[in-house]
């Protein structure tokens, strides 16, 4: 695994998939509530 | 040639004047691993607040948060968009800096830092109004320790974006020298993603 902070933009890069990670699991939370 | 042998021998000292180039083992360069083995280390501080989390919530199956407190989702929701908008006028400046656009660095670092600075504000101001403190309950303590703990890499975050400012205003930076913008970059985009994780578990969960 390459490291994901080796450069500011790789870091930005990393945090957008962060971003969409959390987002996917706040969805699935929401939705396991809402059942 | 004696002579001319003293003049080599002075011009050889003059290169080699001082103590030793210090040994890299690394490919890495000594700054950015410096900031790499910093930034491990704060994982793990924000891991041992997130075990204390945890336990309270799983282990124990404490209400979250405890009864009778309500946690401001929407404004902290807010402050969240705020934070992450000042990753990507940060990146934006970055960018810029390396196009050559001085002035465009000089804005995306400016912006960044008063995202920060007003991204500190409110928490502070969510502290006054949220009615509960740290003593009240071990949620609270968790609560506080997790949200302040983060506060405070915001807090060295500004702080490393201020020199920043100072530097891109007075025009340190070149396209080949950048490593000052590069560094503290890396570490805002870490106080970011760990807002994200700490938003998600503790606000939004």
């Amino acid at each position: 695994m390459r490291n994901p902070l080796r450069s500011e933009a790789n870091a930005f890069r990393f945090l957008l998939y962060v971003i969409a990670v959390a987002a996917v699991v706040v969805v699935l939370a929401l939705i396991i509530q809402a059942l | 040639m004696e002579a001319g042998a003293i003049q080599a021998g002075a011009g050889h000292a003059h290169e080699h004047h001082g103590p030793p180039p210090a040994n890299r083992s690394s490919r890495v360069d000594p700054a950015l691993l410096g900031m790499l083995l910093f930034i491990i280390s704060e994982v793990m501080v924000f891991g041992a607040f997130f075990t204390a989390y945890f336990f309270i919530r799983v282990v124990q199956s404490a209400d979250w948060p405890a009864e009778g407190t309500e946690l401001p989702k929407l404004i902290a929701g807010i402050n969240t968009c705020i934070l992450i908008s000042s990753s990507f006028t940060l990146h934006w400046a970055e960018h810029a800096h390396k196009m050559g656009n001085r002035r465009g660095l000089q804005a995306g670092i400016l912006t960044t830092f008063l995202l920060g600075l007003t991204f500190l504000f409110i928490q502070v101001n969510e502290y006054v109004h949220i009615g509960f403190s740290p003593q009240d309950s071990a949620q609270g303590t968790v609560f506080y320790g997790l949200t302040g703990l983060h506060g405070a890499h915001v807090f060295i975050g500004l702080t490393l974006l201020l020199f920043v400012n100072i530097r891109a205003f007075r025009g340190h930076f070149t396209a080949e020298d950048h490593r000052g913008i590069e560094v503290p970059g890396i570490y805002w985009h870490f106080v970011d993603v760990m807002w994200i994780v700490v938003y998600t578990t503790v606000y939004i969960l």
